[in-house]
């Protein structure tokens, strides 16, 4: 089955706590918009890292992941 | 998982001081994002970094994700760090940062 930008999104919400999230894709790559309070003090790899934890095996079906992450007050200076 | 494969990729990125993992050559890439990657690398004007094509080697395709706990390519090295994939790079060079990055680990 197609996985679809959706389901990229409620895969992550299982496991991450998210102020705001928003995927785009085509069904073989997706775009997200990731804002975390759990991203605060973290880097940026451990920033994806965590995003990866929490795709787990789910990454296998998604086949292309761009991600952009933030924490909220990135995300409220970015507005 | 091989513990030789990596100890062999371990030995290739605390070697050179940039170690481009990714699909495909600089020259041809293979994935968008692998091409991005060499691209970003170009643009921070390292002249000489090791490309290593993990279509062509199977083994560092098969464990290079165990190596540092990141699961996809390309996976960018800079002074036996991971820095992290294509979306990092180009982060890290918008803020001038992965040039800084560069430009100290090829002076050790």
């Amino acid at each position: 089955m197609k996985v679809t930008p959706d389901n990229v999104s409620e895969f992550i919400l299982r496991g991450l706590e998210c102020e705001h999230i928003h995927v785009e894709g085509d069904g073989r790559h997706f775009d997200a918009v990731i804002v975390s309070q759990v991203f605060e003090g973290k880097s940026l790899l451990q920033q994806h890292k965590l995003v990866y934890q929490v795709l787990g095996d789910k990454m296998e079906k998604i086949h292309a992941l761009s991600m952009k992450t933030l924490t909220p007050a990135q995300w409220a200076a970015s507005a | 998982m091989n513990q030789n494969a990596l100890d062999n990729i371990k030995q290739t990125v605390t070697s050179n001081p940039v170690v481009l993992y990714m699909k495909g050559t600089p020259q041809f890439p293979q994935c968008g994002f692998s091409g991005r990657a060499a691209q970003v690398l170009t643009a921070c004007g390292v002249e000489k970094y090791v490309a290593v094509n993990v279509f062509s080697n199977q083994e560092v395709y098969d464990n290079l994700p165990f190596y540092a706990d990141f699961p996809t390519f390309p996976q960018l090295y800079v002074g036996g760090e991971l820095i992290g994939g294509s979306d990092i790079m180009l982060a890290l060079y918008e803020q001038g940062e992965l040039q800084k990055l560069i430009a100290k680990a090829s002076t050790h």
